[in-house]
């Protein structure tokens, strides 16, 4: 039904549903990007602050006579205000003279450059060291540990920002293609009423303008085109029949005339009378034809009525056993309890004894036609089934169009469209008419579902 | 024989249904529109009436409709262009007795004339036996007795029966027979009645004797009371 929740698997196929998340991946990403410039930026910049506070020092440092530094960086060393400053002094050989540096030597003379002792020392410092005009090494160093806190930070933010982000997506992408996706389902239930041959119906136009609309806008504009088209060779099939029947009866009530003439020689009323059984024959087709159209056209609900269809499988068993007895052919119906059908009793008695007489002509001699009627999950399934040479599976469908008789007909008399008008009937009442092989013969099965059982 | 008013605009479908009533003995008497038609039929006694369903002025449907609130229980055989089940339906609702949809075979027209007329005369009669040839049949106990020996007849064999027998000796189609006996419009095809009438006539016939129900050639059936 439109109204049913749509299953996660086909949410998740929807192109709704991975535009959002593929949306949803692409947004993330630039946040990533961005965070990322920020940090390298901010990273830069205070980098660039540290060392000029490195080269500050270091100049200071350097200008001083070279007997005054040990005194002078253990004093800088010790009363670094932000305590982020660190200093340190060694020999030409490398020995430690002075600051809390250590002894540890410098790895770059002249660049700024990183050294992390590890977290039970101190913070990553970056340092710069020269070397004095004694040949001592000069070391400034600068802790950098916010730098480095803050990049954990940035880390931390898109991991957390990442876990409240993904399911926020997830949940998105299934609210985004929820209706999208029910829109869908409307528009293919109405594609398969259409398929099944309901050429009247359209697809379901919101009026937002989206291009669901502009879709379903196109298809019914196509299914109008074809509606029309349909209706024109119909009507054109259906004028000629009609234009055809007036002369042509007038034709037969001349010929009847004649037969009648008191003048007339034997021999000629013979054949007079075997042209009016051919002409005879052509009006009936004609009717048939015509009625089809009717049938088709008219959507008539006025002789609908709740009916006991077990009942009327009785009549149309005693009006067709004397058939079925003098061909030899068993027609079998067990009968049933009441059931109730809300259809055109008319018209559906009408339906049965065409697939019953159809059953009885196919059925060879000897042979058997069954009548069932079965209720099973929601639906009410009368059966019509024969034993006689079937219909190939390939023209199962063929032989419901008007004047489409099957291989096997050929040598039945009939006009061949008896199944054609069941099609018409069945269509009216919305029921299915299912034509299916029986191995050997052929079921031919209306199936009505229980709602229609209920006065509408 | 009868006196038929014939109410048809069509001037050439009017004369065909004249003359094929006249050809059968009857008086016809024709209007050409549905005003001058109800007013006649209003005026003078018609045994039956044939009534186009379109008519300028006043439509068929008018006309029957208004001379049943005037008390006429004239027969009215509708004859219509309009096919479908819901005009037929629509043309008996409204007071009709029978409906023949057009174009049609001037010898079923009137053959439908013949019923009517005599289903009116054995209304009139309120008979309770119907008696032709050996046969008689006690419409109320629902018995029928065949040179007095008694024959056992189906529900639908006897409803068969009694409308060849109320119009015995005259020829009713076989589509006459499917819309009267058993009650539906479509063409149940031409071997089912003929089978069932097969039927009848081994339960009826008596040996030695011509069977009690002809075949007409062409035609339908006919029971020929002897």
């Amino acid at each position: 039904m439109p109204g049913d929740w749509p299953h996660l698997r086909d949410i998740r196929k929807t192109s709704t549903f991975r535009l959002t998340l593929a949306l949803g991946g692409a947004a993330t990403v630039g946040v990533l990007l961005l965070l990322l410039i920020i940090y390298s930026l901010t990273e830069r910049e205070l980098n660039d602050r540290s060392d000029r506070i490195l080269r500050t020092e270091i100049a200071r440092l350097a200008a001083l006579p070279e007997a005054d530094l040990p005194g002078e960086i253990d004093k800088s060393s010790a009363t670094s205000v932000s305590g982020l400053n660190h200093f340190g002094l060694l020999s030409p050989g490398g020995r430690w003279l002075a600051g809390d540096m250590g002894a540890s030597p410098p790895l770059v003379i002249g660049h700024p450059y990183e050294r992390d002792d590890g977290p039970d020392v101190r913070g990553p410092l970056r340092i710069l060291a020269a070397r004095t005009s004694g040949g001592a090494l000069l070391m400034v160093g600068r802790d950098v540990r916010p730098i480095v806190d803050l990049r954990g930070r940035m880390v931390e933010i898109l991991v957390l920002s990442g876990l409240f982000v993904a399911p926020l997506l997830l949940a998105a992408g299934f609210a985004v293609s929820l209706g999208p996706l029910r829109r869908v389902d409307r528009l293919q239930r109405v594609a398969l009423e259409i398929g099944s041959g309901r050429l009247a119906a359209r697809m379901p136009i919101e009026g937002r303008g989206d291009e669901l609309d502009l879709f379903a806008g196109t298809v019914n504009r196509m299914i109008g085109e074809v509606e029309r088209t349909v209706d024109q060779v119909k009507s054109v099939t259906d004028a000629i029949a009609h234009d055809l029947r007036t002369p042509l009866t007038r034709v037969r009530n001349q010929l009847y005339r004649a037969s009648r003439d008191p003048d007339m020689a034997p021999a000629d009323v013979v054949r007079i009378e075997a042209a009016m059984a051919d002409l005879d024959l052509v009006l009936a087709r004609f009717a048939a034809l015509l009625r089809i159209s009717e049938l088709e056209a008219s959507g008539r609900r006025q002789g609908f009525a709740t009916s006991r269809i077990d009942r009327l499988l009785d009549a149309v068993v005693e009006l067709y056993g004397p058939l079925a007895e003098e061909r030899d052919v068993a027609l079998r119906w067990d009968g049933a309890e009441p059931v109730r059908l809300y259809c055109d009793e008319k018209l559906i008695f009408e339906a049965f004894s065409n697939l019953v007489d159809n059953a009885i002509k196919f059925a060879p001699e000897g042979g058997c036609v069954s009548i069932r009627l079965a209720k099973d999950d929601g639906f009410v399934a009368i059966e019509v089934c024969d034993n006689g040479p079937g219909i190939p599976m390939d023209q199962l469908q063929a032989v419901l169009r008007r004047y489409d008789r099957g291989v096997a007909s050929a040598a039945v008399p009939g006009s061949g469209l008896g199944l054609s008008v069941v099609a018409a009937i069945v269509h009216l009442h919305h029921f299915a008419l299912e034509l299916l092989p029986a191995e050997p013969g052929l079921r031919a099965r209306i199936v009505a579902p229980v709602e229609a059982q209920q006065a509408r | 024989m009868a006196s038929i008013l014939v109410i048809e605009d069509d001037a050439e479908t009017a004369r065909e249904i004249a003359d094929e009533l006249r050809v059968h003995g009857h008086t016809v008497h024709a209007e050409a529109d549905g005003q001058n038609g109800l007013e006649r039929a209003l005026r003078e006694p018609f045994d039956a009436i044939t009534l186009d369903r379109m008519l300028p002025g006043l439509d068929g449907l008018a006309v029957v409709a208004r001379l049943r609130a005037a008390g006429i229980v004239t027969p009215v055989l509708m004859i219509s262009a309009l096919g479908d089940v819901d005009a037929r339906i629509d043309g008996l609702r409204a007071g009709g007795d029978d409906y023949l949809i057009k174009p049609f075979a001037p010898d079923e027209m009137a053959m439908r004339v013949e019923v009517l007329l005599r289903r009116r005369r054995q209304l009139e009669t309120a008979a309770a036996m119907l008696r032709g040839g050996p046969v008689e049949m006690d419409l109320i106990r629902r018995e029928v007795r065949v040179d007095g020996d008694p024959v056992r007849l189906l529900h639908m064999e006897f409803r068969l029966l009694e409308f060849l027998m109320r119009n015995a000796g005259e020829i009713v189609t076989r589509q006459i027979i499917f819309e009267r006996v058993w009650g539906y419009y479509f063409d149940p095809g031409a071997n089912l009645i003929n089978v069932h009438i097969a039927r009848l006539r081994k339960k009826i016939d008596r040996p030695g004797h011509a069977s009690l129900i002809a075949t007409v050639k062409g035609e339908g059936y006919r029971f020929d009371a002897g």
